[in-house]
């Protein structure tokens, strides 16, 4: 019980007081070596989850050829049969679908508070989108129960039925609501805070000279948005949509809960869709006593986390492109 | 000056709480609570929060920590040591037990189909009953896709909407057993989280059909089936309708059905609480107290009793 007697506690005792002795330029050099120390751990815990995954997911990815559980559509574990396209396909047509809802209405919004609002507004509206952001993505998902499955049953998918269901894309073949639209406008309800908020400090990031001078030459404000700030603004706009998407593409517990996991290839957004996130979560549990089941959730797992680097990889690219420079 | 001073008491004072923190992990917990984390099935939930409150009231010193997730994680987190004693509502796999698990069953109880109180064909289901192979046809092979197949009256025009849970649950292990000696994996419909969120589903589609557990198929203080939904009954014996003991409108019949072993089992089935290796100390005495002590409140609770002998067979394999 007396801690100085630890050999922990000695040492941090003598690694205090040799602190004190320090000169300012050692000093110096140690809070530089501290602050890189820090900024690589994130960089570091990247690699080693990958690498965790990659052993755990190995037994697998032995077992089978790995193209053949990237396109595999059956997924019976018991059975040993691991396709993971369904779920692959299920992330990809989710995300789609809440880029596609969300997108649009942030960027006006965002564009509508920074340029247009009264300050007053602004005031009111910022910690409310603020608290949408905060509200944990359980309560997304009991909401997505109650409130738009039901509406999707009821409403969206008859009316779609009656006037678009010769498009493949709007058939209903699953009329019980649960489905990609579901989790699609969950999500997009959930991602849209990321979005707005970005974009909103993008554009008020942009010099109010620019704005003064497009004013002053005549042009309206819709005009001055448009040729003046908007084009400053593209790469951090993209960033913000890509930040967005990410977060659909992790996003579990609220997508799992209206989604409705089955795992079968989806061709319309009244489709069941089974994302990668939801059938970890479902099935991690229940890995234990069947061959490989483990390997193939945590093959998932690091799908996820590809997927994930390949969208983020791309944005930077096409940031990269956009500006000539690195983005930071 | 000032920046250096003040990054020197901020690494000082991070350090000196290292120190602190090292010293503080070497006293030893006295007086402390002892915690019993409990995690798993949603079928032994609602029975097990009742003992872990009544077996606080008489133990203030330890804490019971319940949480569901579904069978799978209960056993998973004993397991992995994240919990200290899993619930189980399905019987545990041989390399479940190769991993050390150890199970006392403590309860029973019984997964039942349930319809929308407005299904279309209400009142022939409720006569006529649904077969097995019906729900074989349902689940299984996908064949019967219909209500009017049900009951055999091609005049009614109604789709199936068929749900099922997403995750791993001992209520879809059982259910699955039932219709034909099946895995979870096997059953067809929308995958929907949870025992309430089944029930849920079901409520809100008057085309649908689910499966619960004993204590979400029925309403827990009044005994009747939860508003908006109903027990479908199944035809047990065969002979195209409902007769009176197949007819479990009722937690209290429905209960009769399962003591009685009336009630098929699978579905019906041996509730477990799961140890990695054999229980010992606040644990054990636990679950001691839940084969002796705690069964009194089972019946309120709305659970089944297991046999005497069975308890004490259970009770000779803890101790």
């Amino acid at each position: 019980m007396e801690p100085e007697n630890t050999p922990l506690a000695t040492w941090l005792t003598r690694f205090q007081i040799h602190l004190l002795r320090l000169s300012r330029q050692n000093k110096d050099r140690w809070a530089g070596k501290m602050f890189l120390g820090m900024t690589t751990l994130p960089l570091v815990l990247v690699i080693v989850m990958f690498v965790a995954l990659l052993i755990r997911a190995w037994p697998i990815l032995q077992a089978k050829p790995l193209w053949a559980l990237l396109t595999g559509q059956t997924w019976r574990p018991l059975r040993g049969e691991f396709g993971l396209y369904p779920f692959i396909m299920g992330t990809l047509w989710v995300t789609a679908v809440a880029m596609a809802l969300a997108v649009p209405p942030c960027l006006l919004s965002a564009i509508y508070l920074a340029e247009y609002a009264r300050p007053l507004t602004r005031t009111i509206v910022k910690p409310l989108l603020d608290l949408l952001a905060g509200i944990p993505s359980v309560v997304y998902g009991v909401w997505g129960v109650v409130a738009i499955v039901p509406w999707v049953k009821d409403f969206l998918a008859p009316t779609f039925d009656k006037y678009l269901g010769f498009i493949p894309f709007f058939a209903v073949d699953n009329p019980t609501g649960f489905g990609i639209l579901a989790g699609g406008i969950v999500l997009a309800v959930m991602v849209a805070p990321f979005v707005i908020a970005i974009t909103y400090e993008v554009v008020r990031s942009v010099p109010d000279g620019l704005r003064e001078a497009s004013l002053a030459v005549g042009a309206t404000r819709w005009q001055t948005i448009k040729y003046a700030v908007l084009p400053q603004t593209l790469p951090g706009i993209i960033a913000g949509i890509v930040l967005g998407s990410s977060r659909a593409l992790g996003e579990t517990m609220a997508v799992l809960m209206v989604v409705g996991n089955v795992a079968r290839v989806p061709s319309s957004i009244f489709d069941p869709a089974y994302p990668l996130t939801a059938l970890i979560a479902n099935n991690y549990g229940e890995m234990l006593s069947i061959p490989l089941y483990d390997s193939a959730l945590l093959l998932a797992a690091l799908m996820l986390l590809g997927m994930e680097m390949v969208f983020n990889g791309i944005s930077t690219l096409i940031l990269h492109r956009f500006t000539g420079r690195e983005i930071a | 000056m000032k920046i250096h001073s003040r990054f020197t008491t901020v690494v000082l004072a991070s350090l000196l709480l290292l120190t602190f923190v090292n010293a503080c992990g070497r006293v030893p917990a006295e007086g402390t609570k002892s915690t019993i984390a409990v995690s798993g099935a949603w079928a032994l939930y609602p029975m097990m929060v009742r003992w872990a409150e009544e077996y606080q009231k008489s133990n203030p010193s330890v804490l019971i920590d319940v949480s569901a997730g579904g069978a799978g994680k209960g056993i998973a987190d004993t397991l992995s040591g994240a919990a200290d004693i899993g619930m189980v509502s399905r019987d545990l796999s041989a390399e479940e037990v190769a991993q050390g698990a150890f199970g006392v069953a403590v309860t029973k109880d019984a997964v039942f189909p349930m319809i929308n109180a407005k299904n279309p064909v209400l009142d022939e289901l409720l006569s006529r009953g649904v077969s097995r192979d019906a729900l074989i046809g349902i689940y299984i092979t996908g064949q019967v896709t219909t209500w009017s197949q049900v009951i055999n009256n091609p005049a009614v025009n109604a789709e199936i909407h068929v749900y099922t849970r997403s995750d791993a649950a001992g209520a879809a292990e059982m259910w699955a057993k039932y219709l034909g000696g099946n895995k979870q994996e096997d059953l067809l419909g929308i995958g929907v989280y949870g025992d309430p969120g089944i029930l849920e589903a079901v409520i809100k589609d008057p085309s649908g059909i689910g499966f619960n557990n004993l204590n979400y198929a029925f309403d827990a203080s009044t005994g009747q089936p939860v508003a908006g939904a109903m027990e479908l009954p199944i035809d047990i014996n065969g002979n195209g309708q409902v007769d009176p003991e197949e007819k479990l409108d009722t937690k209290a019949k429905a209960i009769e059905a399962i003591a009685t072993g009336r009630y098929p089992s699978p579905p019906a089935r041996a509730l477990f609480l799961v140890t990695k290796g054999k229980p010992t100390g606040p644990v054990r005495d636990l679950i001691v107290w839940i084969l002796t002590e705690g069964q009194q409140y089972v019946d309120e609770a709305g659970y089944i009793q297991l046999p005497k002998e069975q308890l004490q067979a259970e009770l000779q394999k803890v101790r």
